[in-house]
């Protein structure tokens, strides 16, 4: 039996559209060996290499957009992985998340004295598993992914090897998100089991011709691949980690969870349910209603009574995530639009004001409470000036990035006329813009002077290094640009409309 | 359908008889002639003579770690090598991408001193750099100290 050398049909490898992802894995692959063996490799390296393969990625997105655009996506590998406008849309967003995370870490790991290449290794890493979540075409590819991007950033989580809070956020992370791997691997056997397929076009083929007699099985699956990319999310109720990770972890770190993990996340999420349940859309779209409404409103109300402002960013994250729920919850391609550019905006608006957040934190990191913010105003004027907008960007204040982000998924969901939804939406988002302007008031308001700072505990913040300045001038630039002049980055989301092609 | 389970059942029976056999075998044929090193519980190496220390040093986590890099190598390579013919050049690339994968974890250990058993000069200046000159010693020297020369006073719990 074993002595047959029959030769097997080998599935088709397209590489020049696997360019974004072989160029981030082989970065990685490539700076851990140099660096282990060469003894000392001059300290900008790691970071510079990083930021370089995150622009060739850049740069290797357009060709393909071009590509894809004029002749359409493309399936390979047996069709387990696919190409479309919405996979190259989120490599962009990684490659970007990237590129600042690297800015940010350098001068983190300056600051705290702690050996870093690691920590830009796992990056790449973390970014080759959302580039595959993005192209994946198949729900075992999808969960190849998310473990490769999620094990890293466990990893990652925990890199502050000399504060006890970042290992207690690692191990966190680490628990509730292999939980939630076994959600989502149940979820896809159960589907397998229902459809009798894991390719997602073959799914998507199945559900739109067949008529289940039983579709308890089917439901589950849905119920347990929502709760899974759910925890990934950090939707509500399974946002918990999502508060202790990222007050704990390193400050870049939480940057690149805010940006990159939740871009790919919601990638997966407009794969797997818009694209590929799209016309079971009446089965999962209550549950996503749902999910939405707590997690925009649980979100909100709950980041107003934090002191903590890295606690606070983390819920205003959650209820980030709620409206790219609302988004999702649309299921129309409108909808799916809007997710992408609000994933876009977002990208710079976390990335932006974890940037913020890494300067004012301190040697130590861990000057994060509110007091540390008053009367930033009268002292860092340019640095307190930037937190704002990003803040009021955060808030969706109009003429900022952020109103066309929340306009975009709020329009979606009124044109599928969940006008309930949308209405919750919108007062959640005031609920939020009280929490944004409890800093702001913190920033300038509460002005205190600075012959009292001794015994008030307030204390100067150290000039911000060039990489966290480069970060915050650049995220504040595109927030104002693309708050007066949002075409370019919502014609782009609109065709990045994910297609599926079997294979 | 559930036919095509029967190898499995096939094996599970064969493995279980094979074990089973064994022991009556060995129970059978060996001879036994017991003296005390033979009924200690292990047949080489050190007499335990204390409980075993609650924290072990974590290079031995790091040969389980290396264990498993080539144990997960095994597992792709065996089927690899079974299939290699049938499936040409296109797993040829694979089972390279996999193995510079595999390997380039290998180096990263070896690079960061997972290998380096004792005391390395670099971490050892580090460490007394940081706590002072009293250098703890790794672990590794400290096992199984008991019935060699106990003239060494440094030992933590020694006799």
């Amino acid at each position: 039996m074993f002595a047959q050398a029959e030769t097997v049909a080998t599935p088709e490898v397209l590489w020049w559209a696997l360019v974004p992802l072989l160029v981030l894995a082989g970065a990685a692959v490539l700076l851990l060996t140099v660096a282990s063996l060469v003894r000392r490799l001059p300290e900008w390296l790691p970071a510079a290499w990083t930021i370089v393969a995150g622009l060739a990625v850049l740069v290797s997105v357009v060709p393909l957009w071009n590509e894809v655009q004029d002749d359409g996506a493309r399936s390979f590998l047996a069709g387990a992985v696919g190409i479309d406008g919405s996979t190259l849309f989120v490599t962009a967003l990684l490659a970007v998340a990237v590129v600042a995370t690297a800015l940010l870490s350098r001068a983190y790991l300056t600051r705290e004295d702690l050996p870093g290449v690691e920590l830009y290794v796992l990056l790449l890493l973390s970014a080759a598993g959302g580039v595959v979540m993005a192209s994946a075409n198949d729900l075992i590819v999808l969960f190849l992914g998310l473990e490769l991007l999620s094990i890293a950033v466990y990893v990652m989580a925990a890199l502050h090897l000399r504060r006890i809070q970042s290992q207690e956020a690692a191990l966190k992370y680490f628990v509730l998100g292999a939980f939630a791997s076994a959600f989502l691997l149940y979820g896809i056997a159960l589907v397998y089991g229902a459809t009798g397929a894991t390719g997602l076009a073959r799914i998507a083929g199945y559900l739109s011709t067949t008529i289940l007699l039983e579709d308890g099985m089917l439901m589950a699956g849905f119920g347990l691949l929502l709760v899974g990319l759910g925890f990934k999310v950090a939707a509500v109720p399974f946002h918990a980690w999502a508060p202790d990770v990222y007050q704990g972890a390193p400050t870049p770190v939480v940057a690149w969870m805010a940006a990159g993990v939740k871009a790919a996340g919601f990638a997966a999420l407009l794969r797997v349910f818009v694209l590929t349940f799209g016309s079971w859309s009446g089965e999962w779209q209550p549950a996503v209603w749902g999910l939405a409404i707590l997690t925009v409103l649980g979100g909100s109300v709950v980041a107003v009574v934090q002191t903590d402002v890295k606690r606070m960013l983390a819920y205003s994250s959650i209820a980030h995530a709620g409206f790219l729920l609302v988004g999702v919850q649309a299921a129309s391609d409108r909808g799916t639009a809007a997710v992408l550019t609000y994933l876009g905006v977002y990208t710079l608006l976390a990335c932006g004001s974890f940037a913020v957040v890494t300067v004012v934190g301190g040697a130590g990191d861990d000057r994060h409470g509110i007091d540390a913010y008053r009367g930033l105003g009268a002292r860092r004027p340019w640095l307190a000036g930037a937190f704002a907008v990003l803040l009021l960007g955060q808030a969706g204040v109009p003429f900022t990035a952020g109103f066309v982000a929340k306009f975009g998924v709020i329009a979606a969901a009124t044109e599928g006329h969940s006008y309930a939804l949308a209405g919750i939406a919108m007062v959640s988002a005031a609920v939020a813009a009280f929490v944004y302007l409890r800093i702001l008031v913190a920033l300038y308001m509460e002005d205190r002077h600075l012959e009292d700072d001794d015994e008030a505990g307030a204390v100067e913040v150290d000039p911000a290094p060039w990489g966290p300045r480069i970060v915050i001038t650049v995220s504040v630039a595109l927030v104002l640009v693309l708050g007066v002049v949002p075409g370019p980055l919502v014609d782009l989301a609109k065709d990045a409309v994910p297609v599926l092609v079997g294979g | 359908m559930l036919g095509q389970y029967l190898p499995v059942v096939a094996l599970l029976v064969l493995a279980a008889l094979f074990a089973a056999l064994s022991f009556v075998a060995s129970r059978l044929l060996a001879p036994r002639r017991p003296h005390d090193r033979k009924l200690a519980p292990y047949e080489c190496g050190i007499i335990p003579s204390r409980e075993t220390p609650e924290r072990f040093p974590v290079r031995f986590y790091l040969v389980a770690m290396i264990f498993i890099v080539f144990d997960i190598e095994i597992i792709f390579f065996y089927p690899w090598a079974v299939a290699h013919r049938g499936i040409g050049l296109f797993g040829l690339v694979a089972v390279l991408i996999f193995s510079v994968a595999v390997f380039e974890s290998f180096v990263y250990l070896i690079g960061n001193g997972a290998l380096e058993w004792g005391p390395i000069a670099e971490v050892r200046q580090a460490v007394s750099r940081r706590f002072g000159s009293e250098v703890v010693r790794p672990g590794v020297r400290q096992v199984g100290l008991e019935g060699r020369d106990a003239g060494n006073p440094t030992i933590e719990g020694g006799p």
